[in-house]
């Protein structure tokens, strides 16, 4: 029996893919069960090379020898071709075997850790760790004309963006727990309350969506773009634009939609920045810096509760305010330190901070959560 | 008033486009419609506006039309129940209504609280969805 045609196989595709819930870009956790490795063997039938992950959809042999199709996912393109993989590295028609982790709603699904190709026994479509580019030497900090830090590009000079953060969850300094990357605690019950110091009502939630691994995530499940000191951790970075004329600059975020925030610098309160809006809270709130020695502080306030501001779902309220510094201390390196006041969901102030690595010559990678399938 | 408070409800659903506004902060933010069955006092259709200052739940059932306060709201956040207080008039006199439910549907944006009202009058299923 030859295996399904191109078009049949999207319609299998979109069956596969209608049995699972609308998660976009998402922890591998949020969907997968890591505890549970499966293995399948069968033809490539499709290659779908699109943000936030890439599928690959594959014929395997049902019990009754009837071709059942899956639905494999990886990482992103952009991971993927970091690693030197295209579009074209595994085609309709090879054989594939696939070792990964079942889905938790028991469809179709698997998350591959490792994928062969069936005759060569070649390995495909893996990720390598991805490193910070080295240093060729301590450089100082760029300056403007001015006199002050530049945190983006030099003026005429190549772009730029900052990225590898030392951190990836927003957890209180000082505070040792043991958090995956993305966010989730391996033991919630112990450490969530160290994370931060949270209100009962907002410990109880915290755990709530710990213990559902981060699904609910807006930010996974309806693309929404990470707001609040989320947008300096995620692994697509970010960029400044300064617009001296104008007195603001710029965060163009990586790992969104190509949103960007605004921070003004020419002493506007907070108040005001939206004309006929000004008690209107914000996605990314309203944000004035002003320059402190070497550092640029920003106090933002005015955050609606329509995201959640960290990776592992701490949750906010409108009463949030943050007060962010960054400062870059020579070339390659923004230090970032954030203090989080908000009455309604903290017991009391409290801060974090982490480093970032300055990417030079490249542009923000184009990931756009957009882009993937409903 | 019943065909008054279901107007409003009406314009309210209307005016939402059916959709839940987003909201990741404290779960009982918001506005939420639903029924208090056979309450013959202020008929079955109830609304209520609740927010949290950071210290304490406040809010009020029928804005606009019973103006009802409410008193002493809590909340469990170990299991997510709640308890609302608001004191009523009728034509027979002074009312306190009880309302003690539970949150469902958590992480959803229209979640639910599932439970029973009670007052001098009688008492009832209590279920409202956040809008």
């Amino acid at each position: 029996m030859k295996f399904v045609t191109g078009g049949l196989a999207a319609v299998l595709a979109i069956f596969v893919l209608a049995g699972a819930p609308g998660l976009a870009h998402h922890s591998v956790a949020a969907k997968f069960d890591e505890s549970k490795s499966m293995t399948i063997t069968g033809i490539v039938t499709n290659v779908d090379w699109r943000n936030p992950h890439v599928h690959v959809f594959v014929n395997v042999r049902g019990p009754k020898n009837e071709w059942v199709n899956w639905a494999v996912e990886l990482e992103s393109p952009i991971d993927l071709q970091e690693s030197g993989w295209n579009r074209e590295s595994v085609q309709p028609g090879d054989s594939v075997t696939v070792q990964g982790f079942t889905a938790r709603n028991g469809s179709r699904q698997v998350w591959s850790n490792r994928m062969t190709l069936t005759q060569t026994g070649r390995q495909v479509l893996n990720v390598k760790p991805s490193t910070p580019p080295a240093p060729l030497a301590k450089r100082p900090t760029p300056t403007g004309p001015d006199g002050k830090p530049r945190l983006g590009a030099l003026p005429g000079g190549v772009d730029g963006y900052w990225a590898f953060p030392s951190a990836t969850v927003l957890v209180e300094n000082g505070v040792k727990v043991d958090i995956r990357p993305d966010g989730l605690l391996r033991n919630p019950a112990a450490d969530a309350a160290k994370v931060a110091p949270l209100q009962p009502w907002a410990l109880s939630l915290y755990r709530q969506r710990q213990t559902r691994f981060l699904q609910d995530d807006p930010t996974f499940l309806n693309c929404k773009p990470p707001g609040g000191p989320r947008q300096f951790q995620q692994s697509h970075g970010f960029q400044f634009v300064e617009d001296p004329e104008r007195q603001r600059i710029f965060v163009l975020i990586g790992s969104g939609n190509r949103n960007f925030r605004i921070i003004y610098l020419d002493g506007r309160s907070h108040v005001g920045q939206v004309g006929g809006d000004d008690d209107n809270p914000l996605y990314y709130g309203r944000a004035v810096g002003k320059w402190d020695a070497q550092s640029l502080e920003v106090d933002t306030r005015g955050f609606n509760e329509d995201f959640w501001f960290t990776n592992g779902g701490l949750p906010h309220t409108d009463q949030l305010r943050l007060v962010e510094r960054f400062t870059r201390t020579d070339f390659d390196t923004l230090r970032y330190d954030v203090t989080i006041t908000d009455p309604g969901a903290y017991t009391r102030p409290w801060s974090s901070g982490w480093n970032l690595r300055w990417v030079g010559g490249a542009e923000l990678p184009a990931h756009f959560c957009q882009d993937n399938r409903p | 008033m019943r065909a008054l408070i279901s107007v409003l409800i009406l314009s309210f659903v209307c005016l939402a486009g059916g959709a839940a506004v987003a909201q990741e902060g404290h779960p009982l933010k918001g506005s939420w419609i639903g029924s208090w069955e056979k309450n013959q006092a202020h008929g079955d259709d109830v609304l209520l506006v609740l927010n949290w200052d950071g210290k304490a739940i406040s809010g009020m059932i029928n804005p606009g039309t019973d103006n009802m306060t409410l008193k002493n709201a809590t909340l469990d956040p170990d299991k997510w129940t709640v308890r609302f207080e608001a004191d009523a008039k009728d034509k027979q006199g002074a009312i306190t209504y009880v309302i003690e439910g539970k949150i469902e549907n958590l992480a959803m944006h229209n979640r639910t609280i599932v439970g029973t009202w009670k007052s001098q009058r009688g008492s009832g299923p209590f279920r409202i969805q956040r809008q």
